[in-house]
């Protein structure tokens, strides 16, 4: 029920009448700071969908004992908040702020309290979009890890609000401690989650697999493939599921600030019919790497990366000496859902001639725009600080880079990126907070113009600073994983 | 009057057996076990947060987990973590004994104290477990003491759900999660079971007339038995394995050559130790053969999947001034964690590789968290200063030594060390000893002659 602009008013008014008692009150006298607030997260003039929950956010509790913030409507409504050095609004009020601000800005003052005297800062504005993003966004949350890893869970979050809950955790069907269990990539076909995956290796090993709701275990792995299914893409309209087969590899550097190396040894793709439990080859050069499937939204196309052959004097050498020459190319096939046949090989975008390396191609859902990962080489930008996200227009010639400079970080990784059903957000995990625990950032996407990039609002925004995890693949996702963890862990006991 | 004298006798002698068994546990752990004590301490990290209390107390038998993790942080210091110890086993026999009254049966209130001793001399014991069983003796206490009838039935009635939530239904009372503690269970199920078998017992007592001899020698007799399977449980190697782990955690060189020279030790750690003692000794390529060795596995081990063994390496990466690898691999031995906890020395270490390494905001989140903890609070209030002020860490006696001995050459590195590695350690700043003490004793212990004399013309002609 969509509510009119009168009842929207009435609404925040009521809202604001009713909890005027928990708002302090602006400082009566504030020496000018003359800049931005350094507030975490930075929120100062991002553009925000008109759904997503309370930006809260925080001063520096070293520098500032208290926070004042004064958002102002563009009809002239104001509220504040703010206690200790922290800004959350609730949910309520945050909502009704943002209903009455669609296409519109909220104006926002803040104080800061520090040394016995209060400093107003530069106003900023926070811009709503009139489009919503999808209610759900889902992600594996893990340590930095090397090698070992401990706990580990993927999750998803409501981001109209601030609930997060378990869709998987590596220790219900953990049979043997000792070696432990990865559980990874999750992904779904378009958006649902009627039709869904993830992986659970080493203990207790499989692919579990929703197929119209129904949760099964199944292994992909066959003779003639490098491994089981690992990096999945599902077709959007048929129950048919493209996947990387991999053998990964990984090391670790003793100065680099990369820190860590994860590349493949070998890598082919494959083609899963969930229907007939068939799997199929789609491409396995042995010379060559293949990997990150991705279809086009209509599924006509499925695009890939795929390495280019190495120097001539390098070939055959140890790939601990080689992984800085490795670099991937975008390519696609075309393909008939109802022959099941894949067409001949086109590049899309020839990134080893500017010497760069192009990884994790997402077509937008209009079909217009590509969207992928760029670094100097190899296959993991997430590991990778010069890597950033890279869109360009599709099936035009010689097309040039949009400017993503408001959603790239300057020094630290970009990876992952990917289209919300609409195509108006894109998202991408970032170690851009301190190069090490990556976060999800989000911006908006119109027509080709990205706005300023913003964190996913916690309601604590320092659980940004005590939650040690990374925030693994984040996915979108229009409604919510229904199968509860228990129900996933029986198709275990079978 | 000769009764009251009798009951006054008896209630010394039976605070004197109890005093003296808090004395024993006392001493045991502080003196036998100190290094267990450490041991658990390092393997968890209690933090004085909202949200780490309500993630424990949420799950059954939270409430006894966090009492447990509240006092482990204690065994950062053994002896007081041994006196938490004495006095949780002493509570437990104290409430044991109330629930029955038997004098000729009076050693039996010790049996479930003597499990708990028993269950703990396993390292992967949580103290959680003996919170348990005082829990539930609170509780199973509380009840026999309100009055027969309604009453009585509604606290059952009330009393078990909440047992259960806070003790009983728990599943944390060992590190191994699928391991089953069947001594807990054991000295759980006696504290229940012994006061109803004595109080059916007591019927057949012959003699109603108390007396003090046999209450102390039914004392004497559960003490001997029981605390001759406590002797023979004890794990002394294991203890000694700690023990070395815990010298080289605190540069305790001068004590671990001390010790190694005298036991000269073989097992793996030990053996790590003692080559690290002796590098940071200068001793290393000159002693290395008047100790037990074991390859150049005895210098710089492979990472092992386990929270323990990769510890000292980690501390050897470290003092080489290897802090990349000695990061991952701390980094590694705490994800080895089998209970999926925390470790204040692994996060303190950590903290101090990325302040080495530059990281200052991955090093503040480590210190953020260190800083709600009661004994790494003030560790972190003054190390957070140092991160970005590059003046102040050059200066630093540890953080600027280390630094300056950083490999210039980046190496990718899989598992093992190579004497490529430690040649451009050595290569990138001469005045790094350690490195050359373990350049020449690689070279030393893979026979490799060649490269051994290069390295010594080389210094030669420097």
């Amino acid at each position: 029920m969509r509510m009119s602009k009168f009842e929207t008013i009435l609404a925040v008014v009521c809202l604001l009448l009713l909890s005027c008692v928990s708002h302090p009150d602006v400082p009566s006298s504030s020496k000018e700071a003359k800049c931005l607030p350094a507030i975490y997260p930075d929120y100062c003039d991002v553009t925000v969908p008109c759904n997503i929950a309370p930006l809260n956010f925080m001063l520096p509790a070293d520098e500032y004992d208290e926070c004042v913030a004064r958002f102002t409507m563009s009809d002239g409504q104001q509220q504040t908040y703010g206690s200790g050095v922290k800004v959350q609004i609730p949910e309520d009020e945050w909502h009704a702020m943002l209903d009455a601000s669609k296409g519109k800005s909220l104006k926002v003052e803040v104080w800061g309290h520090k040394n016995d005297e209060w400093l107003s800062f530069t106003p900023f504005e926070i811009h709503v979009a009139k489009e919503p993003i999808d209610e759900y966004v889902s992600y594996r949350l893990i340590e930095p890890s090397y090698v070992a890893w401990t706990f580990m869970e993927i999750a998803q979050r409501n981001l109209t609000s601030f609930e997060e809950t378990q869709i998987f955790n590596n220790e219900i069907t953990m049979n043997d401690r000792k070696i432990g269990q990865c559980i990874n990539c999750h992904s779904y076909q378009n958006y649902k989650t009627d039709n869904m995956l993830f992986h659970v290796r080493l203990s207790n090993a499989a692919t579990v697999l929703v197929s119209d709701g129904k949760v099964s275990k199944v292994n992909m792995k066959r003779d003639y493939t490098i491994s089981s299914g690992v990096y999945p893409a599902w077709h959007p309209t048929a129950k048919l599921i493209a996947f990387s087969t991999n053998k990964t590899r990984q090391g670790f550097h003793t100065l680099n600030p990369n820190k860590i190396e994860v590349y493949d040894e070998a890598s082919d793709l494959i083609l899963y019919d969930v229907k007939t439990d068939s799997v199929s080859v789609i491409c396995n050069d042995s010379s060559l790497l293949e990997v990150y499937p991705t279809w086009s939204p209509d599924g006509k196309y499925l695009y890939y990366c795929k390495s280019v052959p190495l120097p001539e004097e390098m070939r055959g050498k140890d790939i601990r000496t080689t992984y800085p020459k490795i670099q991937y190319n975008l390519y696609r096939r075309t393909f008939d859902v109802t022959s099941r046949k894949f067409g001949d090989e086109e590049l899309v975008y020839d990134a080893a001639s500017h010497n760069k390396s192009a990884t994790l191609p997402r077509i937008s859902p209009d079909g217009r725009y590509l969207l992928f990962a760029e670094g100097q080489y190899g296959c993991f930008h997430i590991r990778h600080a010069d890597g950033d996200i890279v869109c360009m227009l599709l099936n035009v010639e010689n097309p040039s880079r949009l400017d993503l400079s408001r959603f790239n970080s300057k020094g630290f990784a970009d990876s992952y990126p990917s289209w919300s059903s609409n195509g108006h957000w894109i998202m991408t995990s970032s170690r851009r907070g301190d190069g090490n625990f990556s976060r999800i950032y989000i911006s908006y996407f119109n027509n080709g113009r990205v706005e300023k990039a913003f964190m996913v609002p916690q309601e604590d925004p320092e659980q940004n600073t005590f939650r040690l995890k990374c925030y693994n693949r984040p996915e979108f996702m229009v409604e919510p994983v229904k199968i509860s963890v228990n129900e996933f862990s029986k198709v275990f006991d079978k | 009057m000769k009764h009251f004298t009798i009951h006054c006798s008896l209630f010394t002698g039976k605070a004197l057996c109890t005093l003296l068994f808090g004395v024993a546990v006392l001493l045991f752990f502080g003196l036998v076990y100190p290094h267990h004590l450490h041991y658990q301490e390092q393997y968890q990290l209690f933090l004085f947060d909202n949200s780490y209390v309500w993630e424990i107390v949420r799950e059954p038998g939270g409430v006894a987990d966090l009492l447990g993790r509240f006092c482990t942080q204690f065994f950062l210091y053994a002896w007081v973590g041994a006196l938490i110890i004495a006095l949780l086993l002493c509570s437990v026999q104290l409430l044991t004994l109330r629930l029955f009254n038997v004098q000729w049966l009076y050693g039996l209130s010790f049996v479930p104290s003597f499990l708990l001793w028993l269950f703990l001399l396993d390292e992967n014991a949580l103290l959680g477990g003996v919170w348990a069983v005082l829990l539930t003796l609170l509780a199973v206490g509380g009840i026999v003491c309100l009055p027969k009838g309604w009453t009585r039935c509604i606290f059952v009635l009330v009393a078990i759900p909440i047992l259960y939530w806070v003790a009983l239904g728990g599943n944390h009372y060992h590190r191994y999660p699928t391991a089953i503690p069947t001594l807990l269970y054991a000295a759980w199920l006696s504290a229940i079971v012994l006061p109803i078998a004595v109080r059916f017992l007591h019927r057949f007592q012959c003699s109603p007339q108390p007396s003090v001899l046999i209450p102390l020698a039914s004392f004497a007799l559960v003490a001997v038995v029981m605390g001759t399977f406590v002797w023979k449980n004890t794990n002394l190697k294991a203890e000694k394995v700690m023990q070395y782990d815990f010298m080289a955690s605190h540069q305790q060189w001068n004590r671990i050559l001390a010790i190694a020279t005298a036991e000269k030790p073989n097992n793996q750690i030990g053996v790590t130790v003692q080559n690290l003692a002796l590098a940071m000794h200068g001793q290393l390529a000159d002693h290395l053969f008047d100790y037990n060795q074991n390859g150049i596995a005895g210098l710089l081990p492979e990472v092992q999947r386990d929270a323990t063994s990769p510890m000292p390496t980690a501390e050897a990466f470290y003092q080489l001034g290897m802090i990349a690898i000695a990061q991952r691999t701390v980094f590694e031995a705490q994800e080895a964690i089998l209970d999926f906890q925390k470790s204040g020395r692994c996060y303190k270490r950590l903290a101090q590789t990325n302040l080495i390494l530059g990281s200052y905001e991955v090093a503040r989140k480590y210190l953020m968290a260190l800083k709600k903890t009661l004994f790494y609070r003030q560790w972190a209030d003054e190390t957070l200063p140092l991160l970005g002020d590059e003046e102040a860490i050059a200066k630093h006696p540890e953080y600027g030594r280390l630094r300056q001995m950083l490999c210039h050459e980046n190496f990718y590195f899989g598992d093992h060390v190579t004497a490529d590695m430690l040649e451009s350690l050595f290569f990138s700043n001469t005045d790094n000893r350690v490195a050359l003490e373990y350049l020449r004793a690689y070279y030393m212990l893979t026979g490799d002659r060649d490269r051994y004399a290069k390295l010594i013309l080389h210094l030669q002609q420097q």
